[in-house]
């Protein structure tokens, strides 16, 4: 008389893994629903990468950006939308990455990366787009020369120069202040 | 603090294509010259968009400092 030992519990052959309700833990089997990577190759079609990413509002930004940029280059705008047709491109493909990272993040009911926050919480993003917009705006209704300006476009890189070296300065205070021992009271 | 107040994108998306509407009707009704009115006007999006998105920054930071 052999009597075998009972078997897990297994699934069904091919029905997907039932996951437990709430935050998922992270595990090596767990499947999560974007891949950053294909999200960033499909952003080489700037917008698909958010398509795939269901943010649809931001993939037809980035599509009429990109598609925008070159058409005004094309028709004699070469400053400054020379320079926004690769700042559109690569942003989009990064945006693609983080945006499926963050999504996976949220999935496994975890935080989003601190970077992401500092991008996000910056008024440069905002600031940056608004200055941009006034500076095309007077220049469409002839206030303004784009084309004389050209010649202070260097200026854009002291700017972005500046603003790397006062982050940096910040990022050092910042792990001074978290690093110091508290003080002893006597 | 992460989490955004409102969507600027898709809300300057919602108002541009509202303004594209009405812009096409009036041009479909001999009013106005669409392509020569987008041509011009079009940076107001990137304003607006901007504006937003600096809006939204004002209000998440206004929400984390609230007890």
């Amino acid at each position: 008389m052999s009597s075998q030992p009972p078997e897990p519990e297994s699934p069904a052959p091919g029905a997907p893994p039932a996951l437990p309700p709430g935050p998922v833990q992270a595990g090596p089997y767990v499947q999560l629903p974007k891949s950053p990577g294909l999200a960033a190759f499909l952003s080489f079609l700037p917008g698909l990468g958010q398509v795939y990413n269901g943010q649809i509002a931001r993939a037809l930004v980035f599509f009429f950006g990109w598609v925008g940029s070159i058409y005004l280059t094309a028709s004699g705008h070469e400053f400054p939308f020379a320079f926004v047709i690769p700042f559109v491109f690569l942003f989009n493909i990064i945006d693609a990455w983080k945006g499926a990272t963050a999504i996976n993040q949220r999935f496994l009911g975890g935080k989003e990366e601190k970077a992401t926050e500092d991008t996000v919480e910056s008024p440069l993003w905002g600031g940056s787009l608004v200055a941009i917009g006034v500076l095309v705006l007077l220049s469409n209704m002839g206030w303004l020369d784009l084309d004389r300006l050209a010649q202070w476009w260097p200026l854009l890189l002291i700017a972005v120069g500046g603003y790397f070296i006062y982050g940096s300065i910040q990022k050092k205070k910042a792990e001074d202040a978290t690093d110091e021992p508290p003080s002893i009271q006597p | 603090m992460s989490r955004p107040a409102f969507s600027p994108e898709g809300l300057t998306l919602g108002i541009s294509l509202v303004a594209m509407g009405v812009l096409w009707t009036l041009s479909n009704l001999g009013q106005v010259d669409l392509l020569y009115t987008l041509r011009t006007w079009w940076p107001v999006t990137l304003v607006l968009w901007g504006g937003l998105e600096l809006v939204d920054l004002a209000i998440r930071r206004a929400a984390s400092r609230e007890p």
